[in-house]
């Protein structure tokens, strides 16, 4: 058998080296390429490559593997920034560090509170405007972490704490978050839930939450033998004092009364209490407010919502925002929107804030000719001394002006509100109001020359109180 | 056979007496040692930092080290005019190439090895977690057929290549096979981008070597990411790696067979 000659056997490598290589591009697009793509590359789908605020070395090291230590290196160059209070360009390195390590939960965590609270005016009112995406990047975070509690916890508190009227979305975090075993070594936060529940008006979840977590927190003071840890202890009694608590405002709320169907009227809630409200607005001078009031409420603990939005703002409800429609998380908000919320403190009876826009243009542009001015009062966000005669959804709260209480903007609730609209062209003083004063009145606003400030003014109102 | 595994074997002899691969490896494993200092950068999550900037000096150092090795074996030979000594025995190109490759796969090992041991005795004794040790060896054991596939690379480059060129070139094509793998998923992951740009990194990513797919980082640095099936993925990813690396060698034997030493 004759050997073949070199140039057959360089013709036949030759063969076997292109259909290699026709074996390698298939066998690399259709069976490696895919799964890499799918389960190990560092884009995530959806969002951009991380890109030109990183310099090129930093681009080079985290692309090459050392992303880990690159989102470590710039976190710890973001905490200068928080120190010398540069708070725009932390912004950035909190986009760059989760695209970099989406693991980094304190990153997630700190960066939600920082963009959630510390973007204000002169006069330390937050800019709601980036709620949006300190909620996105709340869901992003969990997501991304669904093994931790914290992320889940933190997006609940936001809905608590924060924006503090849509406890519904609270709940629905704070659920989220007690499903997952770590939060068991945080015992008040998972005491928390049990609050939240009453707050969104589910008392008999509260309460059998509250059951729950009393029977864990007893079996770990009982484990704990020698009685070393004090905190099981503590835990334990603040659940069973909170569980006894919310018994009592059961009954004296009526809330056992009305699932037997029983008449309210022996109970705290009843008669319904009337607010008595009434406002007036001035425009002091360009860009600034001041609202006056009454509010009947004694005596410490009413804040009232004042919110001031253009008028075609996005995604709104009457007093509040849908804040969680937008899934992005942009750190850039929209510079043409006005949105600006105050609460007014509620002293004898009375408010009287004044509201200084005039140094804030790019967060109160008013950019747009109208705008409304709403006044919002949600029984649930009350404190527990006055919600015990308001109720939990409002059942004991009235205004003499009927149309001010409003079953059909929040469910379950019996909530106040009352919307005036109200012109740029009187914001800024400009076109007819040149050189007039502007005010705005609501029906039910009582003058007053009483200095309602002093700490022994005399109610105008008979007070707030249970039965007698 | 006989002729290859000699060949080899004089290979890595020659390897682990080179001092530019030896100083690598020093600073390599210097700064393996030093790692843990870095979880200060991440309070909470030391032991991330810690692995993925373990995972990434053994991938860097193994990189420098199969290109510096790979590129200076064939040209070095013709230079000390020690091939025409080996030539003029019994032994055929293609023999001497592969012994060659071998020599410098089996040296890598070695010195990858050498590098899997600090590992281990940073995770298991420094850290208290010999699994997360032996776990990290599944991803440096990925890296040493990227490694492979590699030295193939510049090895065939180096049958008709000058080395400083050769070292670059390799340099670039490793770049372009790691980090331009996630330009080109990003481009595929993104609806707006031009038509263009997907077929150009299509065609691109499919004519060059798919390093990135030795990457397998994500699980080992972050346990809770959950990978649907990781051994038929590294099996895929060793199949493609071989064949890859057959191609380059028979591309190298077609073109020294030619060549006049």
């Amino acid at each position: 058998m004759a050997h073949p000659s070199k140039s057959g056997l360089r013709k036949k490598l030759l063969s076997i080296g292109l259909v290699l290589f026709g074996v390698q591009a298939f066998w690399g697009t259709k069976f490696v390429y895919p799964e890499w793509s799918k389960e190990y590359s560092p884009v995530i789908e959806g969002k951009d490559l991380i890109s030109g605020s990183l310099s090129a070395d930093q681009m080079l090291f985290a692309l090459a593997g050392f992303r880990e230590l690159i989102a470590g290196i710039l976190w710890v160059r973001a905490d200068s920034f928080f120190e010398t209070g540069n708070y725009d360009a932390i912004l950035p390195i909190i986009r760059l560090v989760t695209f970099l390590d989406p693991h980094q939960i304190d990153v997630y965590a700190t960066g939600m509170w920082h963009i959630g609270y510390n973007f204000t005016d002169e006069e330390q009112r937050s800019d709601r405007r980036y709620i949006p995406s300190a909620l996105a990047l709340g869901k992003e975070g969990a997501t991304q972490n669904p093994t931790t509690y914290e992320l889940f916890f933190e997006t609940a508190w936001l809905w608590y704490h924060k924006i503090d009227d849509n406890y519904e979305k609270a709940v629905e975090w704070m659920e989220k978050a007690d499903k997952v075993d770590d939060i068991r070594l945080q015992p008040a936060r998972r005491n928390l839930l049990s609050r939240l529940y009453e707050r969104n008006g589910e008392v008999d979840k509260a309460l059998n939450h509250w059951f729950s977590v009393y029977d864990i927190a007893q079996a770990e003071y009982e484990a704990d033998k020698d009685r070393r840890n004090f905190s099981l202890h503590q835990n334990r009694d603040t659940i069973e004092n909170n569980l006894d608590t919310l018994l009592i405002r059961m009954s004296q709320r009526g809330f056992f009364a009305s699932k037997e169907g029983r008449s309210l009227e022996p109970y705290d809630v009843s008669p319904p209490f009337d607010v008595g409200f009434g406002a007036k607005v001035t425009v002091t001078a360009e860009r600034v407010l001041r609202v006056q009031g009454n509010w009947d409420v004694l005596s410490i603990g009413t804040r009232i919502r004042c919110i001031l939005r253009d008028d075609d703002f996005p995604d709104t409800i009457p007093g509040g925002v849908l804040w969680d429609k937008s899934a992005e998380v942009n750190f850039d908000p929209s510079r043409d929107k006005t949105y600006m919320m105050e609460l007014m403190f509620v002293r004898n009876q009375r408010f009287d804030k004044t509201i200084d826009m005039s140094r804030d243009p790019t967060m109160y542009p008013f950019t747009k000719k109208n705008y409304i001015l709403e006044f919002y009062y949600n029984p649930r966000s009350a404190p527990e001394h006055i919600q015990d005669k308001f109720g939990w959804n409002g059942e004991g709260m009235t205004d003499k002006i009927k149309s001010n209480m409003r079953k059909d903007i929040r469910p379950n609730q019996n909530v106040f509100f009352y919307s005036m609209p109200i012109s740029r062209d009187q914001l800024l003083l400009r076109g007819d109001w040149r050189g007039k004063t502007v005010t705005l009145k609501s029906p039910g606003y009582r003058e007053t020359k009483e200095d309602y400030n002093v700490d022994d003014a005399k109610p105008e109102s008979p007070m707030l109180g249970g039965q007698k | 056979m006989r002729p290859i595994l000699a060949i080899a074997k004089a290979t890595v002899g020659e390897a682990i007496r080179r001092r530019v691969l030896l100083i690598i490896l020093f600073i390599a494993t210097i700064l393996l040692f030093v790692a843990p200092l870095l979880g200060v950068l991440s309070q909470r999550s030391e032991q991330t930092v810690l692995t993925g900037f373990v995972l990434g000096i053994v991938q860097l150092s193994s990189a420098v080290i199969a290109i510096t090795l790979t590129v200076y074996m064939l040209p070095n030979e013709v230079e000390r005019r020690t091939i025409y000594t080996i030539l003029s025995k019994p032994v055929q190109r293609y023999q001497f190439l592969l012994g060659k490759y071998l020599g410098a796969v089996a040296a890598l090992g070695l010195m990858m090895g050498l590098m899997s041991c600090v590992t281990l005795i940073e995770f298991g004794i420094i850290q208290q977690n010999w699994s997360k040790g032996i776990e990290l060896l599944q991803g440096i054991g990925m890296f040493f057929i990227q490694m492979s596939l590699l030295a193939s690379v510049a090895m065939c480059l180096s049958t008709f290549i000058a080395p400083l060129v050769n070292f670059f070139l390799t340099g670039g094509i490793y770049l372009i096979g790691t980090l331009g793998y996630a330009f080109f998923d990003s481009f595929n992951k993104n609806p707006n981008a031009p038509m263009f740009s997907k077929g150009l990194a299509w065609f691109v990513s499919t004519i060059l070597p798919n390093f990135a797919s030795y990457n397998v980082q994500n699980k080992l640095i972050n346990p809770e990411t959950q990978i649907t099936n990781p051994i038929q993925y590294a099996a895929n990813a060793i199949i493609y790696g071989l064949v890859y690396i057959t191609i380059m060698l028979i591309a190298g034997m077609l073109i020294f067979d030619r060549r006049e030493v």
